[in-house]
Parts: structure tokens; C-alpha cells; sequence
């Protein structure tokens, strides 16, 4: 095969534009197991209810997909933060088979539920300028993808911000630090923990929405999703929100690439590839810091 | 041999009685609900050497289903072997596979082997959906059987070598080894245990049982699909039914099998969304309450609510 430049350039910003809904879909897999240490197996639910709001939001009252995101977060939010506060709170101390589990129940109530609702069929959200495509060189850049990284980015400066310039953003990270040390410096815990949750599916909601503008919907959906927050936070590292872009942009380029090459069929196997070589060889992520292991 | 495992060992040997002769008094319907019940009652026995004696939660056992089960339909129908030639070679590859993933996988901890036994699991179906050989995506249909009693001695002797190996393993040295792996791998390292060998020794065992419950599934379904074989559901069912019925015991995971597999079977016949969401339900609920297991919570001296209450206490914000 003749090595084609254009071919390759195109592959790169295609990955590079996926890899963006890629790291939004992590950033808050990413927060709640770097705070709350949960890996939270209803995270590509949150993802999946994200996209059945924009999709209905769409198709009933013609509501653009990209703004009706901030309303798709809120909901999420206050969907979100009593699962925390009055539910996962209840056995947040336990061990870490507990909380899995517990995610992994609530995953197979709300997709369960999705299911009986919305049905299994496959729906998409097509828009206007759904087909339209910017030319740059040789390059074809589409619109929707564009636009949807340029959220993507958006969404992870926004949330970096949030936890490295506010107060609620430090008591965040003291938590995390040290949960004894910040109930004793009077931070309500509960609060914090159910915040970060809800901010979490809040963002899962965001990816869930930009996800409805280029891939199809159904409740089963968010298996796949849950998965690749998995891997983009082993990539990155934990909690990081620079770790989950690079992540989630790695995993993008590689899985474009080796879809040119082995054709389109083995994007979980190229996942779990790079999972077990990150995992063995540098455990911490590329930006991660030296992790405790709970067995 | 104390008095207590003697008339235990008493009782499992007529209930055991009591399960050979079943098909020669009751009705097709009730044959098939227990072998039903044998197929998640030795699923579930397989976890617990993994998940209850090892303590390290495998989400992947369906990936050694889809193995055993494909293997067996390929041998079957492309080779024309016999089932039971064709089923201990799905049994051996699953043995295989473990031990390979299993050298790479057992080196993590707690999520990360969770999630990559997870992850394991999806890639083979997407490989099993994408090879030739395989059927992909349309699945492939198996001979059909001339009878459908055998089927039900082939899960109960699948779910009593799975109680065995429960029963045996905890009295073995590789048993007292695991145990001690369980509790504190450095120290256990320290005693001069080498930790790798007993954990795929574990899951192994896991994968063998998980196998071969796959294959005789293969043969007693007659079709086969990477989505069905490649199942999260067979993993989670066998997780939930080992702590509903206590893990790291033998008879355990079995209990939490009948229990769940008879409540189920109500459920579903009074209304399919009901069987749907009152697994997640009940996970919750189970996870919330008892994540010890029911007969820990009944065993507490002092009555169920405060057994509950304590357990709560110890694990809130």
C-alpha cells in the first residue's frame, strides 16, 4: 500500500475530533473515581439519559442539540445528586466490590427502565446541518464534529476551572485529600460527595448530547461508553482533567488508525489492547499521580 | 469429621438423592426449571472460587461461557464431533484462555481487574461477531438433541463439581494459600507464598466450570449468538446469587441460585418488565442492606434490623 499524506492527516483529525467526545464522556467517570473512589458503572447511563433528552428535546419541541445541552446538564444534575446523597452515601465506606455493585444495580434499573420506556429501537438526531462539512486543504472537517469538540474543550476548561479556582472546587480536593481533615475543617461531606456526583453525570450528560449528533441512540448504548471512560482514565490518570483529554484524544487516533487498518470491526479489542499495556506498564496513567490500589 | 459437617454431608447426599431421581417423577416444565437452576447454581459456584475464596471480583466469567459454548458448537458442526468430545475441548480451551489472561490479568488489583476482565469479555464478542468461522453476527445453530433429560444430568454434574470444588478448596493447602492472599498479599508474600500461581489456579477452576456450563448450554439451546454467550448477565447473576447466599462458602452460591432462580421464574411470569427491573432492584437493595450476604445478616446474634443497622453505621458518610 502507498503511503497516502492526505489519507493520514484526515485519519489524524478525525481522531483527534473523536477523541474529544471521548474525554468529555471521561471527565466525570474520571471525578468520581478520583474523589469519590467509585467506579461508577451507571456512568454511560447518565450518558445514555443525555442523549434520549436531546433527541426528545429535538424531535418533539425542535430544540437545536447544542443548546439545549446546559438544560440536558441541569436535569442530569438534579437527577444525579440524590442517587448520591441518599442512596451510594449509604455504603460509600465499604469496600470496593460494595460500590461496584451498587453502580452496577442502578445501571441495570435506569437502562431497564429506558428500555420499557423508549423501546431497543435505534434513533438519531439529524439537524440541518447535520451533512455540511468545513474543507481545510485536503482536509474534510465535519461540522457537527467540529463543533462538538470545540464543546468538548469547552466543557473541560470550564470544569478544571471549577475545580482549581473555587471554593467549592478546593473542597472538592480536600475531600479527596483527606476526608477526616475536611469534616473537621467543617465540609459537609455528604454535600460534596453528592455535588461531585451530580457534576459528574452533569458532564456525562453533555458527552450524551454531543454523542446524539454523530452516533445512533438506544438504552443499550451506554455499556460501551462506561468502558471507555474506563480506559481513557487508566490513559490519563485519575481525577485529572488534562489526563482525561489526552486520553481520550490517544485513544481516539489510535482507534481511527487501526480502523484504517484492520477495518471497523475492533475498536474494543484496540481499547482493551491499550488498557492492558497502560495497566501494566505505567499503572498510574500518563498524567496520573501513583495510585493506591484497594484490593 | 465433626458431627455437624457429618449430618451436613448426610443432607447433601439426599438432596442429592432426591435431584437424580427428579426427572422420573416430575413434569418437562419442572426438569427444565432446575436445570435452569443447576446451570446458575454451578455458574455461581465458579464465581465464588474466584470472586468469594480469591476476593477478587471477576466480571468476565461470560467470556469462558462464550469460549466453551462456541468451541462446542464448532467441533459439533464443523468437525462432527460427539457433544461430549466437542464439550471438554470448549472446557479445555477455557482452561487456556484463563490461564493466559489470567498471567497478565491477576498482576491487578480491585477495579482494574474488574474492569479489564470487563473489558476482556467484549473483545471476544466482537471477534466471535466478526470471524467467519464463527457464524458472526447471525449466530450458528447446533444438531438438536434426540433428548432433553440429558441436559439436566450435564448441569447437575456441573453444579456438584462446582459445590466440590467450594467444599475442597478450603481445606487444601492451595486453599489456606488463597485464603492468605485474600487477607494480606504482602504478608502472604512474605511467608514465601508465591501469590500468581494460586490466583490462576482460582480462575481456572472458574473458567473450566464457566466453560463448560457453556457448552452443554450451547448444545441444550441448539443456537448461539455472540450476544447471547458473551453476556454480562451470566456474570453479574452469578455474582448476586454468591452473595445472596453467603460467599466463600460451599453450599452458598447454590442457595442464592434456587432462591433468586425460583423468585425470577414468579416474576417473569407475572410481567416481563418486572423480571427486567427487579434484578437491578434487588442488587440495590441486596448491596445496601446485606452486602455480606443474607445468612451473614441472619447469623448476627441480636436480630436482622440490627444487624442491618450496624452494617449501615459502618459503611455511611
Amino acid at each position: 500500500m502507498i503511503f497516502n499524506t492526505d489519507v493520514a492527516l484526515q485519519n489524524a483529525v478525525n481522531g483527534l475530533l473523536i477523541g474529544g467526545t471521548y474525554a468529555t464522556v471521561s471527565l466525570g467517570f474520571s471525578l468520581v473515581w478520583g474523589i469519590l473512589n467509585i467506579v461508577n458503572l451507571a456512568h454511560g447511563a447518565f450518558v445514555m439519559l443525555g442523549a434520549y433528552e436531546t433527541y426528545w428535546l429535538f424531535t418533539l419541541y425542535h430544540v437545536d442539540p447544542l443548546a439545549s445541552l446546559p438544560l440536558t446538564a441541569a436535569a442530569l444534575f438534579a437527577f444525579a445528586y440524590p442517587i448520591q446523597r441518599y442512596v451510594i452515601n449509604l455504603v460509600i465506606r465499604a469496600s470496593f466490590l460494595v460500590t461496584f455493585l451498587l453502580t452496577f444495580g442502578l445501571e441495570l434499573l435506569i437502562t431497564n427502565i429506558a428500555l420499557a420506556a423508549w423501546t431497543a429501537d435505534i434513533r438519531s438526531v439529524t439537524t440541518v446541518y447535520s451533512g455540511r462539512s468545513l474543507l481545510l486543504g485536503p482536509v474534510v472537517l465535519p461540522l457537527v464534529r467540529v463543533a462538538t469538540f470545540a464543546v468538548a474543550v469547552a466543557v473541560a476548561i470550564l470544569l478544571h476551572l471549577l475545580l482549581t479556582r473555587t471554593r467549592l472546587g478546593s473542597a472538592i480536593r480536600a475531600t479527596a485529600s483527606d476526608q477526616e481533615a475536611a469534616r473537621l475543617m467543617g465540609i459537609p461531606i455528604a454535600h460534596v460527595y453528592a455535588l461531585t456526583f451530580g457534576i459528574a453525570a452533569a458532564t456525562a450528560a453533555i458527552a450524551g448530547g454531543l454523542i446524539s449528533l454523530s452516533f445512533p441512540i438506544y438504552p443499550a448504548m451506554d455499556a460501551g461508553y462506561t468502558f471507555i471512560g474506563f480506559v481513557v482514565c487508566a490513559l490519563g490518570g485519575l481525577g485529572s482533567v488534562p489526563g482525561a483529554l489526552l486520553g481520550g484524544v490517544i485513544l481516539g487516533l489510535l482507534q481511527t488508525y487501526t480502523a484504517a487498518w484492520l477495518g471497523p470491526n475492533y475498536d474494543n479489542l484496540v481499547a482493551f489492547a491499550v488498557l492492558i499495556l497502560i495497566l501494566l506498564l505505567r499503572p498510574a496513567g500518563l498524567l496520573g499521580r501513583v495510585q493506591r490500589f484497594r484490593g | 469429621m465433626t458431627p455437624r459437617t457429618l449430618a451436613l454431608g448426610a443432607l447433601a447426599a439426599a438432596a442429592l438423592g432426591v435431584a437424580v431421581a427428579f426427572p422420573a417423577f416430575a413434569g418437562g416444565y419442572y426438569v427444565r426449571l432446575a436445570t435452569g437452576i443447576y446451570m446458575f447454581g454451578a455458574l455461581a459456584s465458579a464465581w465464588n472460587l474466584v470472586g468469594g475464596y480469591t476476593g477478587y471480583p471477576d466480571f468476565g466469567g461470560a467470556a469462558f461461557l462464550g469460549i466453551g459454548a462456541y468451541t462446542t458448537g464448532i467441533l459439533m458442526l464443523r468437525a462432527h464431533l460427539p457433544f461430549a468430545a466437542a464439550l471438554g475441548a470448549g472446557g479445555a480451551l477455557a482452561v487456556l484462555a484463563a490461564v493466559g489472561m489470567g498471567t497478565l490479568l491477576l498482576r491487578l488489583r480491585g477495579h482494574y481487574f474488574a474492569i479489564a476482565t470487563l473489558g476482556f469479555m467484549l473483545v471476544l464478542r466482537q471477534v466471535a461477531a466478526n470471524l467467519p468461522i464463527t457464524g458472526g453476527g447471525s449466530g450458528m445453530n447446533l444438531p438438536i438433541a434426540s433428548a432433553f433429560t440429558p441436559f439436566y444430568y450435564w448441569m447437575l454434574g456441573a453444579v456438584v463439581l462446582g459445590a466440590l470444588g467450594g467444599a475442597l478448596l478450603p481445606r487444601s493447602r492451595a486453599g489456606y494459600a488463597i485464603a492468605a492472599i485474600r487477607e494480606n498479599q504482602d504478608a502472604a508474600q512474605v511467608l514465601g507464598i508465591e501469590p500468581l500461581p494460586y490466583k490462576i489456579l482460582a480462575y481456572a477452576s472458574n473458567a473450566l466450570l464457566f466453560g463448560a456450563v457453556g457448552g452443554i448450554y450451547a448444545y441444550w439451546f441448539t443456537f448461539i449468538d455472540p450476544p447471547t454467550v458473551f453476556n454480562i448477565d451470566f456474570s453479574i447473576q452469578a455474582v448476586v446469587m454468591t452473595l445472596l447466599g453467603g460467599p466463600g462458602t460451599a453450599l452458598g452460591p447454590v442457595a442464592g441460585a434456587i432462591i433468586l432462580k425460583i423468585l425470577d421464574t414468579i416474576l417473569t411470569n407475572i410481567s416481563l418488565f418486572l423480571h427486567n427491573v427487579f434484578f437491578g432492584a434487588l442488587v440495590c437493595v441486596l448491596i445496601i442492606f446485606a452486602p455480606r450476604g443474607l445468612a451473614e445478616v441472619l447469623r448476627r446474634r441480636g436480630g436482622i434490623v440490627r444487624a442491618i443497622r450496624t452494617e449501615l453505621e459502618d459503611s455511611r458518610v
